[in-house]
């Protein structure tokens, strides 16, 4: 037993003598930003109160023809401007004075023909997508009040229900926040121990300095056990740290003690089949390139069924389970201990060649 | 050429050598599985949020719709039952009847949005199951996107609209006589009923049985039959702004191979190093850019074909190989600096991951912005995409997006041959103290070694700053122009005395007063003069916008000035205060610096 501490001990100060984790904690940052701006940027786009922040507040938009759309969109954020033709709405859209031209045709919501809307939009411009935006309300307005219409001569009936006060809601950044952020900063600490373990190790066999450690009074398996016992703890460690920044920013999450148990236990997981990979190829080359194919393997499966690690971080995190989760973590316990003693035996037989 | 060739033999014998095998049957075994799980995820889709809302429901039919969504955990409730789950149990959602209750906190809020969308999608697909469009889906989008002058460019020249696509016939005459129509038909927002939920308007009738919701499968069996599947319906909740995500994805797909082809590259140089093999080679006759350009050919190559190869498969133009070739060169050769200036192969695996996520960032980030903004195009993924939904890609725009690729994959090489040699790949230097003994060579072996040296760093500033240009547009205009200008100042005062530093540092020369101003001129000179070289061949697409004349365009006096200026404080900072003070030193510098810059932006930010 103090053999396996001396050897965490050992990697521990090597992996803060070489600062590689400073950098794979940047790294980490780097992801989560990238995220957050992809997912956030675009949600800010789609979210009208954010638009009324933009330098703009209303868009222009030019409408040829008569029709009851008119209505709708005079109602929504939007400036209409009228032209009896597109010939001369198109000079103004050339000028930039107006980002979108509406030509509505002649069918009425009590016609039986499909109303054909005809709209131009500037190609790969910032007005283009904000004008789409604002049109998109007053056009589904439009789209429920023929279908009303229309919808009664085939019998249908849509689905109705009623809530007092509707409150101004989007759904985008909370199944952000916790079904992909969060997942995402709790398990990129268990990638990383993956890849960390088989440099350990396949170091000492590359550096020829596992004959010299295995001459000394240590045995393989400590050796081993030490090893992964450093990168299995960092996890839920670098785990703690990420919840405790996305707290700081404000997001409340929820069994934080559950969430860092479970990382522990994926942590173990990935740690255990990075360590099989590296004692039975020994080279940095293969190990990592095999690993990072069960990596992605790994990372589909965790998207493939509720109650994947994924899953059950995204609802521990929300609050949407609580210690029902112990179950899987029983379940997902139970796979780390049986690859642990599948890899113990293996490793004794396999140790020597 | 000869030496390079033999050596590109040896590495692709060694390379191959390594995949026993065993190996090569087990990773064939992965991928199938992984084909696999990717399969079933197309299926099924991800299961991101299973479960994560959790609602009580009075009415059973009603369960049986929202149970067609994953995201919803149903519990089915007497009145009494489902209020007390409500209100002890921290459900989000109660639907007493048809009335819908729930907490005043974000995730019942978001839960309501969830359901909101959840009830429209099954309408859908119930509307969709009648076959009978006219009446169902009664109102069509067709959408013409045409390209003019985009507005933050001064409108100069009114484009005749001659590229003017075909109008409908009669759009332009429409009658008069719809008037009435309009005047007697008020739109259902005058007769408001408050208390509804979604975009239906009728008032509810009794008669809403679960005779009339077919069951979810019924409905998935009528998607297959029905001629019209979901994707092509171009209705008003199907009008959204484009945003390519499916091309992001396949272009991802295209460039995937490269990260393993990087990871060889770069395990096969740090294992020679490990392994002190690499010394063998290093006293033969041939030199070190030979020994690298041999070691870089076969994997060069390999990855062009496999770009190839995906191209091929997945369709696309052969275009698309010209244009990730500078993707590739890129990979390549940050990954083999990351091999030549880590100590083990824990930090090359983090120096890599490093790389290689800021790197995909850079490409990928602004390909999702393809049909948005013209600023996407700096990376060339987005000309992959275009190509990918059949646009065009001009010579200016691959010039413009490659350029900076080409030369900083080239940058990056050159450097990383300089420190090819033995004191360097077989020691324990730190990654500050080999990057520092790079630059050392080449202020050594170039003629007007930091005049030079500006010119030479000029594609990573170019590239960092285009980089942030992209990160700046998430923040409002005025905003993201200020912290832009600052940054980006940091970054050009950092490029242009590193080599004042290392000379001063290395005690390359004596530090008097004298060699400090001579030293900041010369870099800040060369650094002037590159820019100007590289604005003219690439920059010509942004020229016009703000940020574009913070990047230098303008005046040609004063940037020169400029630049000789801060670099000068810098490099006097460095003569005064030491250089230990380096930091301090590049901060002063880029004050000066950006405060130019906000000078002459002036008109944009302040007004």
């Amino acid at each position: 037993m103090t053999d396996t501490r001396v050897i965490v001990k050992k990697e521990i100060k090597s992996l803060v003598f070489e600062k590689t984790l400073i950098l794979a904690i940047i790294v980490q940052l780097l992801i989560a930003s990238f995220s957050s701006l992809i997912v956030i940027g675009l949600a800010s786009f789609f979210d009208p109160s954010s638009l009324s922040n933009y330098d703009t507040s209303r868009a222009n938009v030019g409408i040829v023809g008569q029709g009851e759309l008119r209505q709708f969109i005079e109602k929504g954020h939007i400036d209409p401007h009228y032209y009896s033709d597109v010939d001369s709405a198109l000079i103004d859209f050339y000028n930039n004075k107006i980002d979108a031209i509406i030509v509505i045709p002649k069918e009425e919501s009590g016609g039986n023909e499909i109303i054909n809307l005809l709209i131009y939009l500037p190609k790969s411009d910032i007005r283009g997508t904000f004008v789409t935006l604002e049109l998109k309300k007053p056009l589904e307005e439009y789209e429920g009040y023929v279908r009303d219409i229309r919808g009664e001569r085939i019998g249908f009936e849509p689905i109705k229900l009623y809530v007092d006060n509707i409150p101004k809601k989007t759904s985008t950044y909370f199944e952000f926040i916790f079904g992909i952020l969060i997942p995402l900063l709790v398990f990129t600490p268990v990638f990383i121990s993956g890849g960390l373990i088989i440099d350990m190790l396949t170091e000492e066999y590359e550096r020829k300095t596992m004959d010299l450690l295995l001459v000394t009074p240590v045995s393989f398996s400590r050796i081993l056990n030490g090893k992964m016992i450093t990168a299995i703890i960092i996890v839920p460690a670098q785990a703690f740290l990420w919840l405790l920044l996305v707290r700081l920013n404000g997001v409340v999450v929820h069994n934080t003690g559950l969430i860092l148990l479970l990382s522990g236990i994926i942590g173990a997981i990935v740690v255990i089949i990075g360590a099989i990979i590296a004692v039975k190829y020994k080279k940095r080359m293969i190990s990592q390139y095999l690993y990072s194919l069960v990596l992605i393997l790994m990372f589909l499966m965790g998207y493939l069924f509720t109650n994947s690690p994924f899953n059950l971080v995204t609802r521990l995190s929300a609050d949407s389970i609580g210690s029902q989760a112990l179950v899987y973590c029983g379940a997902y316990g139970a796979v780390a201990v049986v690859l642990y003693m599948g890899m113990m035996r293996f490793q004794v037989s396999g140790a020597d060649n | 050429m000869s030496r390079i060739f033999t050596i590109a033999r040896w590495e692709l014998r060694k390379t191959k050598s390594s995949f026993s095998l065993k190996t090569r049957f087990f990773s064939f075994i992965i991928l199938i599985l992984i084909g696999t799980a990717s399969f079933f995820a197309a299926q099924s889709g991800l299961h991101i949020n299973d479960n994560i809302y959790r609602v009580a429901v009075t009415d059973a039919s009603l369960a049986r719709v929202l149970q067609s969504d994953a995201k919803f955990e149903v519990y089915i409730a007497g009145e009494e039952g489902a209020k007390s789950l409500f209100e002890n149990e921290g459900i989000d959602i109660l639907i007493k009847g048809d009335k819908i209750y729930y907490h005043n906190t974000e995730k019942s809020i978001s839960a309501l949005d969830a359901l909101d969308k959840a009830i429209k999608k099954y309408d859908e697909a119930r509307l969709l199951s009648y076959d009978d469009l006219n009446n169902t889906f009664p109102v069509w989008i067709n959408i013409k996107n045409i390209a003019r002058e985009q507005a933050f460019q001064a409108p100069s020249i009114n484009k005749i609209p001659m590229d003017m696509p075909a109008q409908g016939p009669g759009t332009g005459q429409v009658a008069e006589d719809t008037q009435d129509t309009i005047s007697s038909v008020e739109p259902d927002g005058s007769a408001p009923v408050p208390k509804k939920q979604g975009t239906n308007t009728n008032i509810p009738e009794k008669t809403t049985e679960n005779i009339q919701i077919p069951s979810v499968r019924e409905i998935t069996e009528n998607k297959i039959i029905s001629p019209i599947n979901e994707q092509t319906l171009a209705t008003p909740s199907h009008f959204n702004p484009s945003i390519p995500f499916k091309s992001v994805v396949l272009s991802f797909i295209f460039i995937f191979p490269l990260f393993f082809i990087a990871q060889f590259f770069s395990s096969s140089i740090m294992d020679e190093r490990i392994k002190r093999k690499g010394e063998l080679l290093l006293v033969t006759p041939a030199s070190s850019y030979q020994i690298v350009l041999g070691k870089l050919l076969p994997y060069l190559l390999g990855s062009i074909a496999l770009v190839a190869l995906m191209t091929f498969k997945l369709g696309g133009g052969p275009w698309i190989i010209l244009i990730l070739l500078p993707v590739s060169l890129m990979f390549l050769s940050t990954s083999f600096l990351g091999a030549i200036i880590a100590r083990s192969f824990k930090e090359l695996s983090f120096v890599l991951i490093f790389l290689s996520v800021f790197l995909s960032g850079y490409i990928f980030f602004p390909a999702m912005f393809a049909n948005i903004h013209a600023i996407s195009i700096i990376s060339p993924i987005t000309l992959v995409v275009r190509l990918l939904e059949n646009e065009t890609v001009s010579i200016s725009d691959y010039m413009f997006s490659t350029v900076p690729f080409y030369l900083l994959s080239i940058l990056i090489l050159i450097f990383g041959i300089f420190i090819y040699r033995e004191e360097d790949l077989f020691t324990q230097k730190s990654i500050k103290e080999k990057l520092l003994d790079s630059i050392q060579e080449f202020i050594k072996r170039i003629p007007a070694s930091l005049f030079s040296l500006s010119i030479a760093l000029l594609p990573l500033v170019f590239s960092i700053q285009l980089m942030l240009i992209v990160l700046m547009f998430n923040f409002p205009v005025r905003i993201g122009i200020l912290l832009f200008i600052i940054v980006a100042a940091f970054v050009e005062e950092l490029i242009k005395s590193v080599g004042i530093y290392t000379v001063f540092s290395r005690k390359m020369s004596e530090v008097t007063t004298g060699n400090a101003l001579k030293f900041g001129i010369l870099s800040g000179f060369g650094f002037f003069a590159g820019e100007k070289i590289l604005l003219l061949v690439v920059i010509a697409s942004i020229a016009g916008s703000a940020f574009g004349s913070v990047m230098g365009i303008g005046l040609l006096v004063f940037p020169l000035l400029l630049h000789v200026t801060s670099t000068t404080v810098a490099s006097l900072g460095m003569r005064y205060l030491g250089h230990r003070e380096y930091l301090v030193c590049v901060v002063l510098a880029s004050i000066v610096h950006a405060a130019y810059n906000l000078y002459l932006v002036r008109g944009v930010v302040f007004d």
